[in-house]
């Protein structure tokens, strides 16, 4: 028995899902960058379209010769070549196909009661790929996670230092109830209010508000509050038991095809899975459950590459304590003697 | 607290929002003039149909279409607006063809089209204050029409008349020399 653990421990076998949440990290990174540099874009496409280069201030200049450098390799009328991709998370158009969020669906039909299919459709894509892979855009789209991811590395550096953060853990129902009253007062209203407490639409439109019109919003200071619930109350509490969009993805990915699950065989119970997720799962016991966004920081931390992902309706139940665990052993040779 | 008091104290919360259901509507500022961009729905049908997403304004190349903070209420918050005497329409109709629900309609940039489709509002000229009503020759806003003859023509002195077609695109307002302008463009949804 030694042995082995000493073989598994000793050669490290690559493995290459390990560096999936890197790749998260690049795909996160570059979703943001793009929301960023859009608007710019939409800057520059104005002075093109103005004719007026030589009136231009210093700095409206600069921006216009940066964006012609950065995107001449690709346009020839960047008035309308850049067209092609336009908006946000919330709903863009990537060269002719238009996707939208299911939750702007969910509300637009609330709100207005009727199916606009053109639009529908718009959310075929992300819905397919939620029903498969899960909750992947909260967890690798979302331009919000990176922030809030980023403000729970500054949580646990603020706790490190000695500055008491809240962990408290709330009912995760609640998002739920929040997706549910959002559809009705929608309705009531006439008007899609998701819009207006969602973070991934609301940090896109405040980029762009900022950049292109008149500076930040009101949705600004509504994502702050959200940063200080997160580091004050709950980890990650608004994703976990506010978001309405998170409410939804997880419905539509209960049954997911792919998901994360433990080796029991190669667990060793040291628990770092349930420390990393930010989520508040646990993986330790099995229990990953509707709500895993398939970050994949739990692979990654795990030093004996016991979670790997499978394709699997369901979670399987608690297996046991880990094979490689000192509570497995106690048993083995408690039922062995 | 008990989860089960905040759960209790959330409920309550969305319970009392539920009530002042015209409060949604409330405009801090009530009188704002505002147009919607062209081809859009009517005011009420257009909030149930806009999801806030901003494209309208990202491909408008004029930069003409701004958007609703709270001045509005909150139903229109971060929905698109015009107001001509800042910046108005070229009717270059780009927001129509990237609006994904529809909220504003796809019509092609035809004269045809445009004429038969697009109600913003329509100009309504103020005769006390027009230049060329008070004799002194002035012309701007027939000049600054995209549809003259058709939306606006003039007679004597190049007195303006305002003709039914005009779609109320507003770059007559936005050119009045006269402070205030002599000619606004009177909303679709006041009228």
């Amino acid at each position: 028995m030694s042995a082995e653990v000493s073989a598994t421990t000793d050669i490290k076998p690559a493995y290459p899902l390990r560096h999936l949440n890197k790749l998260r990290w690049v795909v996160l990174v570059i979703v943001f960058l793009m929301l960023v540099l859009l608007p710019f874009l939409h800057l520059y496409q104005t002075y093109v379209a103005a004719h007026a280069y030589d009136l231009l201030s210093a700095p409206e200049r600069r921006l216009y010769d940066v964006m012609e450098w950065l995107t001449r390799p690709f346009v020839t009328d960047p008035a309308t070549d850049l067209n092609a991709i336009k908006g946000t998370t919330w709903s863009g158009s990537l060269f002719g196909v238009k996707l939208s969020d299911p939750l702007a669906v969910v509300g637009q039909v609330s709100a207005g009661l009727d199916w606009y299919w053109p639009f529908v459709m718009t959310a075929l894509i992300p819905v397919a790929v939620t029903v498969v892979f899960g909750r992947v855009f909260c967890g690798w789209i979302c331009p919000a996670t990176l922030i809030y991811e980023l403000n729970d590395n500054l949580a646990s550096w603020l706790r490190k230092v000695g500055v008491p953060i809240g962990r408290r853990r709330l009912d995760r129902r609640m998002k739920y109830l929040v997706l549910a009253a959002g559809i009705v007062l929608s309705y009531i209203t006439g008007a899609v209010l998701f819009a207006a407490i969602y973070p991934p639409a609301v940090i896109g439109r405040e980029i762009y508000y900022a950049v292109a019109q008149q500076g930040f919003g009101v949705g600004a200071v509504f994502f702050i509050l959200t940063l200080l619930f997160d580091l004050m109350l709950t980890r990650r509490g608004f994703c976990r038991y506010v978001c309405p969009g998170g409410a939804l993805y997880s419905l539509l990915g209960r049954f997911r095809l792919f998901r994360i699950r433990r080796k029991v065989e190669t667990c060793n119970d040291c628990a770092k899975c349930n420390a990393i997720c930010q989520f508040g799962l646990d993986p330790l016991h099995d229990d990953f459950g509707q709500e895993c966004n398939n970050c994949s920081a739990c692979i990654a931390v795990c030093p004996t590459d016991a979670l790997k992902f499978t394709v699997s309706m369901r979670d399987v139940p608690f297996q046991g304590p880990g094979h490689l665990g000192r509570l497995y052993r106690k048993q083995a040779q408690g039922s062995g003697t | 607290m008990k989860r089960r008091h905040f759960i209790k104290a959330i409920a309550g919360g969305a319970l009392i929002s539920l009530l002042p259901t015209t409060g949604m509507a409330a405009r801090n500022q009530p009188g704002l003039r505002y147009l919607r961009p062209p081809g859009s729905l009517p005011e009420s049908e257009f909030l149930q149909r806009c999801i806030h997403c901003g494209k309208c304004g990202e491909v408008c190349p004029n930069r003409t279409i701004k958007y609703f903070q709270y001045q509005n209420g909150l139903a229109s918050m971060d929905t698109p607006y015009i107001i001509p005497r800042e910046k108005a329409c070229i009717l270059c109709m780009k927001c129509g063809e990237v609006c994904p629900t529809g909220a504003i309609r796809r019509i092609e940039r035809k004269a045809r089209t445009i004429i038969s489709e697009v109600r913003m509002g329509k100009a309504r000229v103020d005769r006390s204050l027009c230049l060329s009503w008070q004799g002194k020759t002035c012309g701007v806003c027939y000049r600054a029409c995209p549809l003259p003859d058709i939306a606006i023509r003039v007679g004597r002195l190049e007195q303006p008349h305002v003709l039914k077609d005009c779609v109320g695109c507003g770059l007559c307002e936005r050119s009045c020399i006269q402070m205030p302008q002599a000619i606004r463009i009177i909303p679709a949804h006041e009228g």
